[in-house]
């Protein structure tokens, strides 16, 4: 029992990134409906492009964060400007083919930019380890606790309380009525893309400076990702929060008291129960309808 | 229907003298892969094809068939007249326990749960080492096709998954015109339609769910003695990428099209080579590009172009000659 | 206009599949993972077989041709490794194979290579029962783990005074033969075994590991993990406030390495084949060459690439011809002076002679402490 309190630690900060890393996907997948399989890998390049900027280019960490933000809004605009949005509305399957699509291009051209080796992002603070009684974390991770809190936070409230939020929602629950009250959908949409491209891409820098950024992490992210948001209902920021620690407590406790080899099979098993039973998802109040 | 039919046959039938013509064993290679393939992006086109929910977890029963085939070679000692269909019907169970869970649900919610479903069975199979072997796989699967009777040389393999292919065809073309066939059509183009006439969108869509499986099992038992070697990463979405890149590009919904896609895709992977480093990046561009420009695949162009030409055939002709 | 198009690559596929003609070089293939997740050490490879190719076509190559390599992509996996070997065999003409990376593709070519009766030296594969397949194509120029395991448990138990060790391996057939060598091996000493856990591949966060391991309390951790994952768990350990002595086996007396990991790299052991630091003439020479090309000092893949396409070059020098059984033959009697010694072969072509190396990390450089020739499997 005296472990409890650092697998619940570890679990939390886990959830914390996996909600940040799933942010993104809340927005696209959640909301636009788009099932991005490109999704691990704009979080792949915001690692890659920290690392360019940190080390390259030598700017600090937060201004290195600023620059991969709004690089990657431009990347994200363009990329539903040119490809996204000549699929939209014509369901799951063209948009599917062509994130994959767009994901095997990211993947390869970015091997071929900069090569496999894996990068480090220079942290925006020494590592060592700190202690709460009996509970190790680092300085590093409670900055990104911090830092993923705002960000959800600040994605929520630009949601809720913008003239681009309102417009967001407008279009979303019915994109003809939004149109004909003068709300220019094809900006609305593109501009969700391009924040749900820099909240991935954040989270992607993030995180490379705990662990490490390399062309070929994104997978396992968006894997990851489709789970959290299914989890915790689509398009629900509350519900990505507790999609992220509802799956990082359940796999520091399965790993701990059972075995490390099979964590990964719990975010899948958590997606088909919840499906089975609760199909709208933890968080979502409406259900879906074909 | 009967051209479609007539096709297929000649496909078959032209198929089964290429062993015969070409003695180059690379290229017979890749048209064995293809012809894998074919099955593949065939039984998965009967789910996104003709169900019309699109599952991200074929590799599920590629993969149970690719293990039961292994498992019963390498433990038993079977041969592959046995592995082979026995492989197709454990996938088939698979796909009812699964279809039974997943089929309830829709759109996005249904892409997700069949992925999970494939990634649980992979974790599975690294993981559970008295029965696969985990990651270090099952190597040594054997290539005889009746008792003692090896399969050889390339040509053997050619013409057992040619028949593979024939046999998925030859179901896949009977539900297509069947009246649960059209039943799926229905339900695809309209669930509420399709129920107020009296149509058990539940039931056609098992059918075609369990087909698919029972297909993709084939050829994942047929995968597992072609390249003698079965590990965790037969559930691995990369499979899956593919699968569902040559559905699409050849035009899901008929059933020449997967077969089309899966000649082109295999051969355009091969051919991609010759770009060393560039291969991926490319092959990334160009399944971009096919959803921009040919957003019904290669049948649904073919199938404009016929209506095109039916419509104002002399107009077209003189753009043909201005282009 | 479109189908025209994919008819076109359609048929420029087949026509540029027929085979090559009359051959002025002598084509050598080499399949290695170059996308992927192993990319990284699949590219290190490539990288020192492609010097090893140089070197050899700038003393005049062998036969009075230079040696062609051909690069194909496995990417690991046994399905596209045996495309690339089919490609290189078929289209190509090639009259020896070096690859594969992985020991799972490396057993699915195996039988491939024994059917064209062509011979196949893996640098790298280290399942123990690859070279008990009684496949007489396969030599395997690389350690096993339990090679390395008798090699250096001794010395590690002795020196970091072990007595109570924990294992940590990644989840596939070369992590799982790593922990289970070196603690057999251990455990013969009188070390006692406290936990053994595996992680996946691609793992990012191991505290809840390191909380099981800290409750374990014991005084040495065995890790078999690559530069990917390896970097970050040596790290993590230090963040989690443990100062257990690491010691295990993965390319870790490398540059890489140890700018990923940083100070956490400090005084941690590892079991190699080879360190850019073992301090022969040849390996020297070795150094220079590559650093001068690639800008960085070569790791354990770098060399294993250099040293297979040697063996492989040499041999067809020492054969005459480029007939495959003459290769073949002239293969088994391999005495190759490599930069870590001497590669010969056993009937089974399993390699032996050669040094392997225990490596300290100290101010950032790999120091060797301890060096014994690798023997002969008994």
């Amino acid at each position: 029992m005296d472990l409890f309190p650092q697998f619940l630690a570890n679990g939390l900060v886990m959830g914390v990134f996996y909600a940040l890393s799933a942010l993104g996907l809340t927005l696209i997948f959640g909301l636009m409906r788009v099932v991005n399989f490109a999704h691990g890998e704009f979080y792949m390049l915001g690692g890659v492009s920290g690392w360019f900027v940190t080390n390259h280019l030598g700017l600090d960490f937060f201004s290195g964060l600023i620059v991969v933000a709004a690089f990657m809004a431009a990347v994200g605009w363009l990329v539903d400007r040119f490809l996204i949005e000549r699929v939209r509305g014509q369901g799951e399957e063209p948009g599917i083919l062509l994130t994959i699509g767009l994901s095997i291009f990211l993947v390869n051209g970015t091997l071929l930019l900069v090569g496999p080796a894996p990068m480090k992002v220079a942290g925006a603070m020494a590592e060592g380890p700190l202690f709460f009684g009996p509970i190790a974390v680092t300085k590093l991770r409670l900055l990104a606790v911090a830092v993923g809190i705002a960000l959800i936070v600040g994605a929520h409230l630009l949601i809720r309380r913008t003239r681009l939020g309102a417009a967001m929602r407008a279009t979303f629950q019915d994109p003809m009525a939004a149109s004909l009250a003068g709300i220019r959908t094809g900006h609305v949409y593109a501009a969700t893309f391009a924040l749900g491209c820099t909240l991935a891409a954040l989270s992607g820098m993030l995180l490379a400076s705990i662990y490490s950024a390399q062309a070929s992490v994104g997978g396992l992210i968006s894997l990851k990702s489709f789970v959290v948001v299914i989890l915790g209902g689509m398009g629900s920021f509350a519900g990505a929060i507790a999609g992220g620690l509802l799956l990082g407590v359940a796999e520091a406790m399965w790993g701990g008291y059972v075995s490390m080899g099979m964590v990964d099979v719990i975010g899948f098993v958590l997606v088909i129960l919840i499906l089975l039973f609760r199909p709208q998802g933890l968080f979502s109040i409406r259900t879906e309808r074909a | 229907m009967t051209l479609e039919r007539n096709i297929l046959l000649a496909f078959l039938a032209g198929a089964a003298l290429l062993p015969f013509a070409v003695t180059d064993q690379y290229i017979l290679h890749l048209a064995i892969m293809a012809l894998f393939y074919a099955v593949l992006a065939s039984s998965l086109n009967l789910v996104v094809g003709y169900v019309g929910e699109f599952s991200l977890g074929h590799t599920a029963f590629l993969g149970t068939g690719a293990y039961t085939a292994a498992l019963l070679s390498t433990q038993a000692g079977m041969p592959m007249w046995v592995t082979i269909p026995l492989a197709g019907l454990v996938s088939a169970v698979f796909g009812f326990a699964i279809g039974a869970i997943t089929l309830r649900l829709q759109g996005p919610y249904f892409v997700i749960v069949t992925l999970s479903f494939a990634e649980v069975l992979r974790i599975v199979a690294n993981n559970w080492i008295a029965v696969t072997n985990g990651p270090m796989g099952l190597a040594g699967v054997g290539q005889n096709l009746f008792g003692d009777v090896a399969v050889t040389d390339k040509a053997g393999f050619f013409l057992i998954v040619l028949g593979i292919a024939a046999v998925a065809l030859y179901f896949s073309y009977r539900f297509v015109y069947s009246n649960a066939g059209r039943a799926a059509v229905a339900v695809r183009e309209n669930r509420y339609v399709a129920q107020s006439i009296g149509v058990d969108p539940f039931g056609t869509a098992m059918q075609a769910f369990v087909l698919g499986a029972f297909l993709a099992g084939l050829a994942g038992g047929f995968y597992a003695h072609y390249i003698s070697f079965v590990g965790p990463e037969v559930f691995r979405f990369a499979f899956m990428a593919t699968m569902i890149i040559m559905v699409l590009l050849g035009g899901k919904g008929t059933l020449i099209g997967p077969l089309a896609g899966a000649v082109i895709v295999t051969v355009l992977e091969e051919y991609l080579r010759e770009v060393q480093e560039l291969r991926l990046t490319l092959f990334g561009l160009i399944v971009m590009a096919i959803v921009l420009f040919l957003p019904n695949g290669l049948m649904g162009f073919i199938a404009l172009r016929r209506e095109q030409q039916a419509a104002k055939p002399t107009l077209n002709a003189a753009k043909e000659r201005t282009v | 206009m479109r189908n025209v198009v994919l008819g076109g690559l359609l048929l420029t596929g087949v026509a540029a599949s027929v085979p090559a003609q009359a051959q002025d070089t002598v084509r050598i293939g080499l399949v290695q993972p170059l996308t992927g997740s192993v990319a990284y050490n699949g590219k290190s490879v490539v990288e020192g077989a492609r010097l090893a190719v140089e070197d050899m076509n700038a003393a005049g190559g062998v036969l009075g041709k230079k040696i062609e390599l051909i690069v194909e992509d496995g990417q690991c996996t046994p399905a596209n490794s045996v495309n690339a070997v089919e490609k290189l065999v078929q289209k190509d003409k090639v009259v020896t194979l070096v690859g594969a990376f992985c020991s799972s593709a490396t057993a699915a070519i195996m039988p491939v290579a024994q059917k064209y009766k062509l011979p196949l030296i893996t640098g790298v594969s280290s399942k123990a029962s690859l070279t008990e397949q009684g496949n007489p194509y396969f030599f395997r120029a690389a350690e096993t783990d339990a090679l390395m395991a008798e090699a250096f448990a001794k010395i590690l138990a002795n020196d970091l005074k072990l007595t109570k060790v924990a294992y940590i391996g990644v989840n596939d057939d070369w992590g799982r033969g790593g922990v289970e060598e070196f603690s057999r091996d251990l455990t013969a000493l009188g070390v006692k075994t406290v936990l053994t856990e595996y992680f996946d591949h691609g793992a990012t966060d191991f505290f809840t590991l390191l909380t099981k391991l800290r409750a374990a309390k014991p005084d040495g951790v065995f890790v078999a993990a690559e530069t990917q994952d390896g970097s970050i768990l040596v790290k993590q350990i230090r963040e989690m406030g443990l100062d257990t002595k690491v010691f295990g086996v993965g390319s870790w007396a490398t540059a890489d390495f140890i700018n990923l990991t940083g100070e956490a790299a400090e005084g941690i052991h590892a079991a190699v084949p080879y360190a850019s630091s073992m301090d022969t003439p040849r390996n020297q020479a070795f150094v220079q060459k590559y650093q001068a090309k690639y800008g960085i000092k070569p790791g354990k893949y770098g060399a294993a690439g250099y040293n297979a396409l040697n063996i492989a070059g040499q041999a067809i020098a020492r054969a005459g011809g480029t007939d495959a059984e003459a290769i073949r033959a002239s293969l088994a009697k391999t005495s190759y002076e490599a930069p870590n010694g001497v590669y010969k072969f056993t009937d089974k072509g399993q390699a032996y002679g050669f040094e392997a190396v225990l490596v300290r990390i100290e101010k950032g450089e790999p120091k060797v402490i301890a060096s014994t020739p690798v023997d002969a499997p008994h």
